[in-house]
């Protein structure tokens, strides 16, 4: 489930004032979210949670859910 | 009297023969075809695995009519694939399926390095050293870069989880060697094309009106129009500019941006079109690439399954490993993946700045981005009709200088092109234009036509081309395949990514 914390995250870096997003939403779909901004959501990310991602982990992504779940797994390492 | 049949003659025509490969468009390809298409649809009534054979043997026929021995690369890059993604996916240490990804990788690019590279790299130390090395007697396998790419794809998709590898070899080696794409893509993905192997579809009446739309679309875009505007003026002047004007060589210029569009996505169209007469659907290489409001847009409109292969499988990585430099890490693997997208393209010089030149052009787009905004926001040009039109137009016009480059053959002409457009033009040769060249006059406008028409119009026409009655499609077909013996400037031309 995507927590607000992680939503602020994303909404803040890429400039929106709101936008739904879901387990299931792809980054693609979400306005700014683009393969040039991408690594950038993900460094702002990593500097919320104090969290250093391997790029595989991140590839491995297919949605938004599974980033937000790696996140958790990191928090809780 | 019943007529005797002469089998050596129809052996003579299935043979391999480097002269005469099997190209989309020519009149043996459609007489193969029609013959395997009488097979399968005889087959279709049964179950699929008939059919899967049967396809699987037609693709085969198909890349050894036109690449002879070189087929036996082929099945050979598709086994070394195969047992590399069975065992990445069998193996639990995240290290051992990387050294296996790594291997894997070694060998491929090893292979099209071998074949692609070796006598541009021998030239190159020639010219620098001043050396006299011979260069080597290697043939390029037909469509090599496509399969080995397409075939990477396979792999790397099990090595990031989004793919379960098959263990059917059969099934796997229809996604690898489909007659469809083999020789030039679309780079299809196996999580899209597995699926439609196994599910062994009969093609409806619907894939047949759809795939003879596309035929004849890409007919018309390949054999009429580029083909056409290439043999009697763009490739003349392009070969020799300084014989030319700079007007023409300008006119030229814009042409060859109609010729490759319409070669290329003609070549798709034909692609997708054989495959629906199958039941199996390609993906889409193009979606109006001229009117990408920016260089990063072109490419999500140009070539999209090849630029999406690069996208997931060598920018987005690179791009995560070089993360810690901010803009200018993202910038940096824009270089790099640009560089090798020329390199892709082909072993020369040309081709490798024209892919350095769309890098620089992005890297420096998403550099200057904020500067760009806050210089549009204070002339209050942002997101106004304006704005979009200028973004289209320059976007064009960038893309038009890299295929000046893109075309020569040495840098030489490329920068003879613009010596000529800059230095000796004759703006009245325009008003001439029509009288020197009226074929090519027409093409060109008919191909503009093509390349801008808006979407809702070509969708438009498509339905309701679609709600006729198959023997309408079937007959046009026909028409459009007469028209084009008529038209048909010389032989048959070869598709330009054919070399690639």
């Amino acid at each position: 489930m995507i927590s607000e914390r992680f939503k602020n995250t994303i909404l803040k870096q890429l400039e929106l004032d709101d936008f739904d997003i879901q387990d299931e939403t792809k980054a693609n779909t979400v306005p700014g979210w683009d393969s040039l901004n991408h690594v950038n959501v993900i460094v702002a990310i990593e500097k919320e949670y104090g969290v250093k991602f391997k790029g595989i982990e991140v590839l491995k992504c297919k949605n938004i859910g599974d980033l937000q779940k790696l996140v958790d797994s990191k928090i809780n390492q | 009297m019943i007529p005797s049949i002469d089998f050596s003659k129809i052996l003579e025509i299935l043979k391999y023969d480097p002269k005469d490969p099997l190209l989309f468009g020519t009149i043996t390809f459609f007489f193969i075809f029609m013959g395997f298409l009488f097979l399968f649809n005889f087959v279709s009534l049964s179950k699929s695995k008939p059919k899967l054979y049967l396809l699987l043997a037609f693709s085969l026929f198909f890349y050894y009519k036109s690449g002879g021995e070189m087929l036996a690369l082929l099945l050979l890059v598709a086994v070394v694939n195969f047992l590399a993604g069975y065992f990445i996916f069998k193996n639990g240490s995240q290290s051992v399926k990387k050294l296996i990804l790594v291997l894997n990788l070694i060998v491929n690019i090893g292979l099209l390095g071998y074949f692609k590279y070796t006598n541009f790299f021998i030239t190159l130390y020639n010219d620098v050293q001043g050396t006299q090395i011979d260069a080597f007697n290697i043939l390029l396998p037909l469509g090599i870069s496509f399969y080995i790419f397409k075939a990477l794809s396979y792999v790397f998709d099990i090595y990031y989880e989004s793919l379960e590898p098959v263990y059917r070899f059969d099934e796997y080696l229809l996604y690898i060697t489909f007659f469809g794409n083999i020789i030039a893509g679309p780079i299809d993905r196996a999580t899209e094309f597995l699926p439609q192997v196994r599910e062994g579809k009969t093609p409806s009446k619907e894939d047949v009106s759809l795939g003879s739309l596309f035929i004849i679309s890409g007919l018309v875009k390949k054999s009429i129009i580029a083909d056409y505007i290439s043999q009697s003026f763009i490739a003349r002047v392009f070969d020799e500019p300084l014989k030319y004007t700079g007007t023409e060589n300008l006119i030229a210029v814009y042409g060859y941006a109609i010729q490759i569009f319409c070669d290329f996505s003609g070549y798709t169209d034909l692609a997708i079109g054989v495959a629906l007469l199958v039941g199996y659907n390609l993906m889409n290489n193009f979606n109006y690439p001229y009117i990408a409001s920016s260089v990063a847009d072109f490419w999500r409109r140009w070539h999209i399954s090849f630029s999406r292969w690069l996208l997931d499988y060598l920018f987005t990585p690179l791009q995560m490993g070089l993360r810690g430099l901010g803009n200018y890490g993202t910038a940096l693997a824009i270089l790099i993946t640009f560089t090798i997208c020329g390199m892709w393209h082909g072993a020369s010089i040309p081709f490798i700045f024209w892919g350095i030149l769309h890098g620089f052009y992005m890297s420096f787009g998403l550099l200057t981005k904020k500067i760009r905004k806050r210089f549009t926001d204070a002339i209050k040009l942002t997101n106004t009709p304006l704005h979009k039109f200028l973004q289209i137009f320059i976007t064009f016009h960038l893309v038009l200088i890299g295929w000046v480059f893109f075309s020569a053959k040495s840098m030489e002409n490329a920068f003879n092109v613009f010596k000529q457009i800059f230095s000796f033009f004759k703006p009245e040769i325009f008003g001439q234009f029509y009288e020197g060249y009226p074929g090519v006059t027409i093409f060109l406008i008919l191909g503009v036509i093509l390349v801008f028409s808006p979407k809702r119009a070509i969708d438009s026409i498509r339905t309701n081309l679609l709600k006729l009655p198959l023997i309408f499609h079937a007959i046009l077909l026909a028409i459009t395949i007469w028209l084009v013996m008529q038209i048909q400037y010389a032989d048959f031309q070869p598709f330009i990514y054919f070399d690639f």
